[in-house]
């Protein structure tokens, strides 16, 4: 017999932290996600129009939103990859034991994990080169933008990045809905075609956008 | 015509010191209704009598069965060939201790997991032997019935990306254990007394939410479900404890 150490005995107090990490990292991961689809969404504007993306970024500079907002949001992904990284195995032996495992099992939802683990690491890099970019050099303005996409090889840099971050996005949300029980067994299916649907028409958006400041000249 | 069909097959033997791990393949015709039991019966009646594998029920009860076939963990004698390819891979499950070719020790686990989670009813009250038993509301039984028809078959667990990479965690079996004793209103734990078991990343924090446990349950438990539950009710424990202080 184990010794009763829980058991009818009064509510013993404990202050763990992995239940308050666990909220931590859902509830940055849900703010990065909000973030993401709205800054996609004022950004894509510009294919309407640069001179209502122009008016987007003037009213967030104006309001010091984008000098304060900007650097807030770089550290909650900051904050946001340190909490989720303490469930990646960063040595090698649990690297090579979860991709075995993934290559034998066949499951999708798995190998979903792995890619959102592998482009975490690359959007931390290249999101931290974006924000430092584009926030060193504000005011935003869409000749800015299209001038920075249509020199070097900074379009690769966002063909890359728009893709792997939308797929983080939306991997990620699904996660939380099935993780903290908000998508019941019932709903599983119905939101991970929903995801994906969701997550096609940002990267979608993207493109466009990406076409748009491409041809945008001054 | 009856399908000719390959099994390649895990083998090794811990006990002797001249075993290799190695796969060794069989060839077997196809009969009617054949699922993986009479397979591997037959292959050690007629090709092999040293292969090693855990059978007991033949009908999805008592879970010895459980193995990876083609990648999946998956019930041997639930399993039919006519669902499977021509080439069929058996593996024994992983994280549970090898016995033996496709036999592994799931009982030590088990038992192991029982004793941490504390697998039985914690109450004050004096059993009185001759007392009728005390009553509970049909739907109460009918949710704990659901959650006690897990066999510990160890499909869950051999499915589980965090159990892959922490052998403590409790896996997909073992927080299910935990909830079910959560909604008996016989045990009087409380929330907190459960957060000590479970509130950490051994336990429901370390869940990931890849939920392979959920799809390859032979039993199809309600484990995406009942995982949600717990995280939900141990978060909510968890900011309770946190701003109490």
């Amino acid at each position: 017999m184990s010794v009763p150490l829980t058991a009818n005995h009064k509510s013993l107090q404990c202050h763990r932290w992995d239940g308050v990490l666990d909220w931590a990292q859902m509830l940055s991961g849900a703010g990065l996600i909000a973030f993401m689809w709205m800054h996609m969404t004022l950004v894509a504007s510009v294919v309407l129009s640069p001179s209502i993306m122009n008016a987007i970024a003037e009213f967030f500079e104006a309001t010091g939103m984008a000098q304060v907002g900007g650097p807030l949001v770089f550290l909650l992904f900051l904050a946001h990859f340190a909490l989720a990284a303490r469930k990646i195995p960063f040595r090698l032996e649990g690297q090579k034991t979860i991709w075995e495992h993934a290559k034998l099992l066949h499951h999708t939802d798995t190998w979903l994990w792995v890619v959102q683990v592998v482009s975490a690491m690359i959007i931390l890099v290249m999101g931290a080169i974006h924000m430092w970019v584009v926030l060193s050099d504000l005011p935003i303005t869409a000749l800015k933008s299209a001038a920075r996409i249509q020199s070097g090889a900074w379009i690769f840099f966002y063909l890359l990045l728009l893709p792997l971050v939308e797929l983080h996005v939306g991997i990620g949300l699904y996660r939380i809905a099935v993780k903290w029980g908000f998508v019941q067994r019932s709903g599983r299916k119905g939101l991970k075609r929903g995801e994906n649907l969701l997550t096609l028409v940002f990267i979608t958006i993207g493109l466009l956008t990406l076409v748009r400041f491409w041809f945008l000249k001054g | 015509m009856a399908r000719s069909l390959k099994f390649n097959i895990f083998r090794y033997n811990p006990q002797d010191p001249e075993s290799t791990p190695h796969m060794e393949s069989f060839v077997l015709e196809e009969t009617d209704s054949m699922t993986l039991f009479i397979v591997l019966n037959r292959i050690r009646e007629e090709q092999d009598p040293s292969l090693q594998f855990d059978f007991c029920c033949r009908a999805g009860i008592c879970g010895s069965c459980g193995m990876v076939v083609n990648g999946r963990p998956s019930l041997a004698c639930h399993t039919k060939t006519k669902e499977l390819p021509d080439e069929i891979t058996l593996l024994p499950l992983p994280v549970f201790q090898l016995v033996g070719d496709l036999s592994v020790d799931t009982g030590s686990w088990f038992r192991e997991l029982y004793d941490t989670v504390e697998s039985w009813i914690h109450t004050k009250k004096e059993f009185d032997p001759k007392a009728q038993e005390e009553r509970m509301e049909n739907e109460v039984a009918e949710a704990i019935y659901e959650l006690d028809r897990c066999v510990e078959c160890g499909c869950c667990v051999a499915a589980c990306g965090t159990a892959r990479l922490r052998p403590d965690f409790l896996g997909a079996a073992g927080l299910n254990r935990v909830g079910r004793f959560l909604i008996d209103p016989r045990d009087e734990r409380t929330e907190q007394d459960y957060y000590q078991i479970i509130g950490n990343d051994m336990g429901i924090f370390g869940c990931m939410g890849l939920l392979a446990c959920e799809d390859v349950c032979p039993k199809h438990m309600p484990l995406q479900d009942q995982l949600g539950f717990l995280r939900k009710k141990m978060g909510i424990t968890a900011l309770k404890t946190f701003f109490k202080k």
